[in-house]
């Protein structure tokens, strides 16, 4: 590759092109294409095996919704849900109070590399030693009773850098002349924070309360050590698929169920981001 | 925000002054930095603390299942000697092996994904594709290749039919191959993300002045595109190798407990309550991703651009 090309220089071309060698610019291209199909096969194999007779032959065949209702008439998974879906709204909301607040104060820090730094901390902290370390501080050090705080607690801690960074993006954007405009025609703070800065900043918040619920409502590793005896939707499915095979049906039908609502949501949220953030 | 939410709660109670009192409030909140001050402080008590407590907690030994607060390196001896060196090295190899694979196969396609790619469209739909993973549910969609990759499963179905072969192959599911392959399908968004981020950055002039000037395609890519965009393929192995030292999903669903690593231990350790091994496991993990990333820092000082790498420490 390497030969051929460094032999002959090229004429100068009058569009750019890419600058490296074509075959390996295919590769590129289709090597990521397939790591995509890798991580999406599963779930559309997902959905497939949760409406087949039998999910654990491994082939998809003789469908049925035997599955879902075996789901529906089981209760087992209504609390586990339900807590985390309480969990995922509050994780949501206190993510993009919190992520607002900061997301518009750190562009004037002295400082915005630092203090970004310490926020961004879990991100290169691998769940489980975040999880460890909280569980440590909760249980050992303070001798708390674990339960549906600390996890919600957990889900924060692993939540918020995601929210911040998606509420900067539109943070860093904005054009700090509108507030000063509005100061001088006589609004009041507040006022000028919600009539100017929020409708500016409104796709930003609702995309980080929205990926705050959604971080929070499939962690596990951090709900595993932070739970006590409290049961989040992924740690009761992670029980279920662990202990008992014959439970696997029902996961593969709720897990659909779920994957089915969150799509549609994630891909509300990036329509939001990147139409409405990119267009304003 | 706690706070407001009380203000607001006894806003409603309030019947007397409560314009005053809304003005008031608006004021509070309109002076951000006390907000921010405590958004800050409690945001170092639940994350740099516990880290912190976690390193010193190592310390400590468990004696029937009591934790004795004397400092000693009991504990973390105890991690080189008995078999859990072992499985150290295992998940060391494991997650590096996993590391490399993601690193040849993304820093292409961030390549092609950045600069090659001419539609604005499909660009954005392969980002939006690379986030959502981020958001779904990593144990359902690591159960399921169990399904496929099983004896009876998709994969072994075709390789019977089509002739290939004449038993099951095995070695597809509960093996280190299965947990390689899970760990490096599910990581593969967290590296090409920072990576792409990067070579983004890169300003096409400097691209189109280096072909200009002669460069081959080769001379363009290892002088200008790595060096510049190093400061994201460092934050791709991080956000790559950490989970990968961690991995626990993978190991657990596919390796079939074939597949010990730290992980399993730290688990482990925790049911027999042994939280000072938890610790010391934990801490290790973090000190391993410290230290790799500490050598990457060197390697990239030494051949990178300075100023790109001075952009990522600050």
């Amino acid at each position: 590759m390497k030969s051929q090309h460094s032999l002959n220089l090229r004429p100068i071309s009058p569009k750019l092109e890419p600058s490296y060698a074509p075959v390996w610019k295919r590769l590129g291209k289709w090597g990521g294409f397939a790591m995509l199909a890798l991580i999406y096969f599963p779930l559309l194999w997902l959905i497939l095996l949760s409406i087949s007779q039998n999910p654990l032959g491994g082939i998809p065949g003789s469908f049925s919704l035997e599955h879902y209702r075996a789901l529906f008439s089981n209760s087992a998974w209504h609390k586990p849900m339900l807590a985390s879906l309480a969990i995922g709204v509050l994780v949501g909301l206190v993510c993009a109070v919190a992520a607002t607040i900061i997301g518009r104060a750190l562009p004037t820090l002295n400082s915005p590399g630092r203090v970004l730094f310490m926020f961004v901390v879990p991100l290169f902290v691998p769940g489980m030693s975040m999880g460890a370390a909280l569980f440590i501080l909760a249980r050992a050090v303070l001798n708390l009773k674990l339960g549906f705080w600390s996890v919600a607690l957990g889900h924060f801690v692993w939540a918020f850098p995601f929210a911040l960074l998606i509420v900067l993006v539109v943070t860093v954007r904005f054009d700090h002349r509108l507030v000063e405009a509005g100061r001088d025609l006589g609004a009041s703070n507040w006022r000028v924070f919600w009539d100017i800065e929020f409708p500016i900043l409104m796709p930003g918040i609702v995309s980080a309360a929205l990926f705050g619920f959604l971080m929070s409502f499939n962690e596990v590793m951090r709900s595993i050590f932070l739970r006590g005896t409290a049961e989040t939707m992924p740690v009761w499915s992670w029980i279920q698929a662990a202990a008992q095979q014959s439970q696997v049906p029902i996961i593969f039908s709720l897990a659909s169920l779920v994957l089915l609502v969150t799509l549609p949501l994630l891909c509300g949220v990036f329509w939001l981001l990147f139409a409405r953030v990119g267009r304003s | 925000m706690s706070e407001m939410q009380q203000t607001a709660g006894a806003s409603g109670t309030a019947t007397v002054g409560r314009q005053g009192f809304l003005r008031a409030l608006a004021g509070r909140l309109a002076d951000m930095n006390f907000a921010v001050t405590v958004i800050l402080s409690t945001w170092f008590v639940l994350v740099i603390v516990p880290i912190v407590v976690l390193f010193a907690f190592s310390f400590f030994t468990t004696v029937q299942f009591r934790t004795v607060y004397e400092p000693t390196l009991d504990t973390w001896i105890g991690l080189f000697s008995s078999g859990r060196w072992e499985v150290t090295l295992r998940t060391l190899r494991i997650a590096l092996t996993v590391t490399v694979i993601e690193l040849l196969i993304a820093f292409p396609f961030a390549l092609w994904l950045a600069k090659g790619c001419r539609s604005g469209t499909v660009q954005a739909v392969c980002l939006a594709m690379l986030t959502i993973p981020f958001f779904l549910d990593m144990s359902s969609r690591t159960i399921v290749w169990r399904a496929i990759l099983g004896q009876s499963g998709l994969v072994n179905t075709m390789l019977l039919g089509t002739g290939l072969v004449d038993t099951p192959v095995e070695w597809l599911l509960y093996s280190e191959v299965a947990v390689h392959f899970g760990m490096v399908v599910s990581l593969f968004p967290p590296m090409v993300m920072p990576i792409y981020l990067a070579i983004n950055l890169i300003d096409d002039t400097l691209l189109e002045a280096s072909n200009d000037l002669g460069a081959s395609p080769w001379q363009t890519l290892s002088r200008i595109i790595i060096p510049l965009s190093l400061p994201g393929v460092m934050a791709g192995v991080v956000f790559c190798l950490g989970p990968a030292l961690a991995a626990w999903v993978e190991p657990g669903m596919l390796g079939g407990g074939f597949v010990n690593l730290i992980s399993n231990s730290i688990e482990s350790a925790y049911s027999a309550l042994r939280y000072p091994v938890v610790a010391a496991l934990s801490a290790f993990v973090i000190l391993l991703l410290l230290l790799l990333l500490a050598a990457m820092y060197l390697i990239a000082r030494r051949f990178g651009d300075p100023s790109s790498v001075s952009v990522f420490r600050g």
